[in-house]
């Protein structure tokens, strides 16, 4: 029977309501069929759509009106596209089962979307009367792919799927991948697993997976951890080595997948990739980057000794140049000449100072550190770099200890960047640097500084490569402001050596940054750890102070005014040096200088004339015996003359070296000139004289008690403390009056502007119109003068010269340059109005005084 | 231009790659006067009899095959010729020391002492004709 003949085919709703008399039960029916979760059909006898169910509408993607009444076949040809052969299957089964009269089911028929469908026909028919036809349709993958064609019966295409994997699976040769059984015994083994480790499938399967490791791994007992990893994650990944059949390893990467088949679990799928090439390639990497990194260290530190001869050649070239007579545009120029090679010299210092952290081969000292005098130090050098725009201003919290053990040097490197950098992106408003204790423990402060400006800020974007090196934060900034990109990275990682850590923030208040940093500062515990420095005599202020060059040519008037009352020993044994020094000597004005030609006729001499000489100039190898023994020996022999080692190699550390054996400071050679001008400057000029003894010191202070209840302080001071010769006449002649009133004006800070010198304790007078920092900021809180006195640390003598140091930084700058530098609520002094800040304790800048009250006096604060 | 400015640029030979002209600048500013340099002069002139003195040292220390002596020697000569700026003169010094006390230039080890003699004697050489070379350019400065 053909559909195609049954012309005088009822209409689609005649047929279907003739299968029901009653209207009620026709609409329950119509329901169901509508509402049945299969895709269901109907056709008339004449092959017409008569009814589809929604859930067929839904999974064929068509509105009811698009099928109804249709006829099937164009229908199915227009949906699905199939193939003519595809078609036949359709209608095969069709006419099969009506002239059956039972159901059957059409093979697939492949769609253009990937899927095939099948139907199930289940022919209707009342008597002999075929009343409809109903298709139930399944859809299932495309049936080209079945590998085992069924014989017209339902056809299973998964099975054929899981044969296509297993020939794939098989197949593979890169990657050894197999099944084991729920205790890890081995249940397949395809080819690439036999290529890789060389067991073939009979005699492999059915042994534990854990043949494959080493004794290491099994000793660990790595097999099993990872089937229970794997049971418990569902997966496990690994590296490591495996071995072959024949015993050789190889460097594999493992994944182990749990396998379950109906929720029950029947076993790992494990899959071994070989990345023996990977891993020697890696390795290889490795190696040569670490000898390139080692090479670049090796390199810079080389390097670095090899620049800064000419770079010192050529500064000192322009240092002589600056000495001479210059029109102002030559002056100028020449003045470009010796910053730009300061610049580079510093850009210089700083690789080297990055690749010594870099290799890890930096060394951090341990030592007195007087916190307030190296922030007061630092604040003033960059103070003056100021434009008048910008104020500093200095918190130094009330209890914060006056001196901790630690590495001054490297706390000053990192300030002085901060700062530096600060000083350098704000053009106008405020820099306030402050400094409190963060965390006080049993034997340790952590000190926490903080340095806010209000300078261009850092983009968000930016914030986060702050401290990675050679970074600068823009393009535009690079070109505008100058600088390695090294600054902040060298200070992190120094920060980190000092057990600390540092971080920026945006100031909150207005544009700018807030960077800040902690550092760890051992507590100091005995007198005898202050005795063991005190012998040492290490400067505590640590760098080299740099001063623009006019102010060297200021220093070096000074000098020259001094020298001729100040009698040298130089300690060199080449004939050739001597006759050099003595000249360079001889040029700076000083006269009576004497010579030992070893270590052992210096020792000789300045023992045997312990007070005959102001200064040392002491070279490190010469025969007999070498400047560092007889430094030590000098030393040993009590005697505290100042000593200046001069070393050919001029790296970083060297200077730290050259304290170890108890002198004061050093100067590369060959000697340059401006050096050596700084170098005497600071030793003969700012340092008090070393001859001066405990006890006279302790009488000036009495004479100066009894002075200071009359008149005439600030001369008597001035004489106490500095050597007149070195000091330009107009220089401290202050009042008493002022001086009586900063000591007893404490209380009345905000009103009376009163900077003195130094926090750590200024025992000089001072011209203080520079003193960026009013008194109150930085001088402790000393009430009771008297008690002071009485209590006078046995360090007097070592911490006036550091005092004076800050002191006759003072001296220069307060005699050209008008102060620029206010705190708020302040007004600085007028230039050239000496005020005189008395003594109100003994010079201390250690901050220690023996006496048990004044151990916790406040280093001083602003509120 | 004026006469103050022509003084401070004072002729300055060129001695090339032998002479660091910013050290020995230093040395002869030291000079009372660009004319009479009766400072610098017999300065450079003590220096070159200083260092014939010492070649003659080496070439001993050389034949007794004395390497702590010629590295000693190395380091003399290397202070004063770093001090005039000297630095041909200083870097085979400085080649001379560093072998003499068993370390390759680069301050690695140097174990094999018949290389280091072998380098010794190779850098006494240059230094020799170098400081005979430069000795010339200092006679035609100073005229002596």
């Amino acid at each position: 029977m053909h559909p195609s003949s049954d012309a005088l085919d009822p209409s689609p709703i005649s047929a279907s309501a003739s299968t029901s008399d009653h209207p009620a039960a026709r609409s329950d029916f119509d329901q169901i069929f509508d509402l049945c979760p299969l895709p269901l059909l109907t056709l008339s006898p004449s092959w017409r759509i008569t009814k589809a169910s929604q859930r067929f509408l839904a999974d064929w993607n068509l509105t009811s009106e698009a099928c109804l009444g249709q006829e099937f076949l164009p229908f199915v040809q227009n949906q699905l596209s199939p193939s003519p052969v595809h078609v036949g299957y359709l209608t095969t089964a069709i006419d099969d089962a009506i002239a059956a009269r039972a159901e059957r089911t059409s093979k697939p028929i492949d769609t253009r979307r990937l899927s095939s469908w099948r139907a199930r026909v289940i022919p209707v028919f009342k008597g002999d009367e075929l009343l409809a036809t109903m298709l139930e349709w399944h859809q299932g993958p495309l049936s080209e792919l079945n590998l085992s064609e069924g014989d017209g019966e339902v056809v299973r295409p998964e099975l054929s799927i899981d044969e296509a994997f297993r020939i794939l699976v098989q197949a593979v040769k890169d990657y050894a991948i197999f099944l084991l059984d729920t205790k890890g015994r081995i249940a397949t083994w395809n080819t690439g697993a036999q290529l890789l480790k060389g067991y073939r499938q009979e005699e492999i399967v059915g042994k534990h997976f854990s043949i494959f490791y080493g004794k290491d791994d099994l000793d660990a007992k790595k097999p099993e951890m990872e089937l229970e990893i794997c049971m418990r994650d569902g997966r496990v990944e690994d590296e490591g080595w495996r071995y072959r059949k024949d015993g050789t390893r190889f460097w594999a990467n493992v994944v182990i997948t749990a396998v379950y088949k109906d929720g029950v679990h029947v076993g790992f799928g494990k899959v071994t990739r070989d990345l023996t090439e990977r891993k020697s390639a890696e390795s290889r990497l490795i190696a040569a980057y670490e000898e390139s990194e080692k090479l670049k260290s090796d390199f810079l530190a080389n390097m670095s000794h090899e620049i800064r001869t000419p770079m010192h050649g050529m500064l000192s070239a322009c240092a002589l140049l600056l000495d001479t007579h210059l029109t102002k545009g030559q002056r100028d120029i020449v003045g470009i000449m010796d910053e730009s090679g300061q610049v580079l010299l510093s850009v210089i210092n700083d690789i080297l100072d990055y690749s010594k952290l870099a290799s890890g081969s930096f060394s951090i000292h341990s030592d007195l550190v007087g916190i307030t005098s190296i922030v007061t130090s630092v604040v003033r050098s960059v103070q003056t770099t100021l434009p008048p725009t910008v104020h500093f201003e200095l918190f130094l919290a009330p209890d914060l200890p006056k001196s901790v053990q630690g590495d001054p040097l490297r706390y000053r490197q990192i300030l002085q960047n901060i700062v530096g950098n600060a000083a350098k992106f704000t053009e106008k408003g405020n820099i306030r640097v402050g400094v409190s204790v963060e965390k006080d423990d049993h034997d340790s402060y952590t000190v926490l500084t903080e340095v806010t400006d209000t300078g261009i800020g850092i983009p968000e974007t930016a914030s986060a490569g702050l401290f990675t090196p050679f970074t600068q934060f823009d393009a535009t900034t690079t070109k505008r402001y100058k600088g390695t990109g090294l600054g902040l990275s060298i200070a992190k990682s120094l920060t980190e050596l000092m057990g600390g850590r540092i971080g920026y923030r945006p100031n909150p208040e207005r544009h700018g940054s807030i960077f800040w940093f902690t550092a760890k500062f051992k507590k100091i515990k005995s007198l005898q750890q202050i005795q063991d420095w005190k012998s040492r005599s290490i400067d505590k202020t640590g760098t080299i102070l740099s001063l623009p060059d006019t102010q060297v040519v200021e220093l070096q008037n000074h000098l020259h005014k001094a020298a001729n009352l100040k009698s040298l020993l130089l300690v060199e044994d080449n004939v050739i040096n001597q006759k050099v020094m003595l000249g360079l000597l001889r040029s700076l004005g000083f006269k009576n200088t004497a010579l030992a030609s070893n270590g052992a006729e210096a020792v000789k001499m300045v023992t045997s004339k312990p007070a005959a000489y102001d200064l040392v100039l002491m070279d490190i190898s010469m025969p007999v015996m070498d400047g560092n023994e007889a430094s030590k020996r000098i030393r040993e022999a009590g005697i505290n003359v100042p000593i200046v080692a001069m070393t050919a190699y001029a790296l970083k550390g060297d200077k730290e070296r050259c304290l170890e054996y108890g002198m004061n400071d050093y100067i590369p050679k060959p000697v340059d000139k401006k050096h050596l001008i700084r170098t005497l400057s600071r030793w003969l000029l700012r340092m008090k004289d070393y001859r001066r003894s405990f006890d006279e010191e302790m009488m000036s202070l009495r004479r100066y008690e009894q002075i200071n209840a009359t008149h005439g302080v600030a001369e008597r001071l001035h004489k106490l403390s500095l050597d007149e010769s070195a000091l330009p006449r107009s220089f401290g002649s202050g009042t008493g009056d002022q001086a009586s009133k900063q000591s007893a004006g404490q209380g009345d800070s905000e009103k009376e502007s009163t900077p003195t010198a130094d926090a750590g304790g200024c025992s000089e007078t001072t011209n203080c119109t520079t003193s960026a920092v009013p008194a109150e900021d930085i001088t402790p809180t000393l009430s009771s003068k008297s008690n002071k006195t009485a209590e006078i640390s046995p360090k007097a003598q070592f911490d006036g010269q550091i005092a004076g140091d800050e002191l006759s930084e003072g001296i220069i700058q307060g005699s050209q340059t008008p102060a620029c530098f206010s705190t708020t609520g302040s007004v600085p002094s007028p230039t050239h109005t000496n005020v005189t800040t008395p003594l109100d304790k003994v010079p201390d800048p250690l901050g220690i005084s023996l006496g048990d009250n004044d151990a916790d006096i406040p280093a001083g604060s602003q509120s | 231009m004026s006469r103050l400015d022509d003084d401070v640029i004072y002729d300055m030979p060129d001695f090339g790659d032998h002479v660091d002209n910013g050290i020995f600048s230093q040395i002869l500013e030291m000079d009372e006067s660009d004319s009479d340099r009766d400072f610098s002069m017999p300065l450079v002139s003590n220096f070159f009899e200083q260092a014939s003195e010492t070649f003659i040292k080496m070439d001993k220390a050389l034949v007794d095959v004395d390497l702590r002596n010629l590295s000693d020697l190395g380091h003399f000569l290397k202070g004063s010729s770093a001090t005039l700026g000297f630095n041909k003169i200083r870097d085979s010094c400085q080649i001379i020391q560093q072998y003499g006390n068993g370390f390759n230039i680069d301050g690695s080890q140097q174990v094999d002492e018949d290389t280091s003699i072998k380098k010794i004697q190779e850098a006494i050489t240059k230094v020799k004709l170098d400081t005979a070379e430069l000795e010339k350019l200092m006679r035609k400065f100073f005229g002596y």
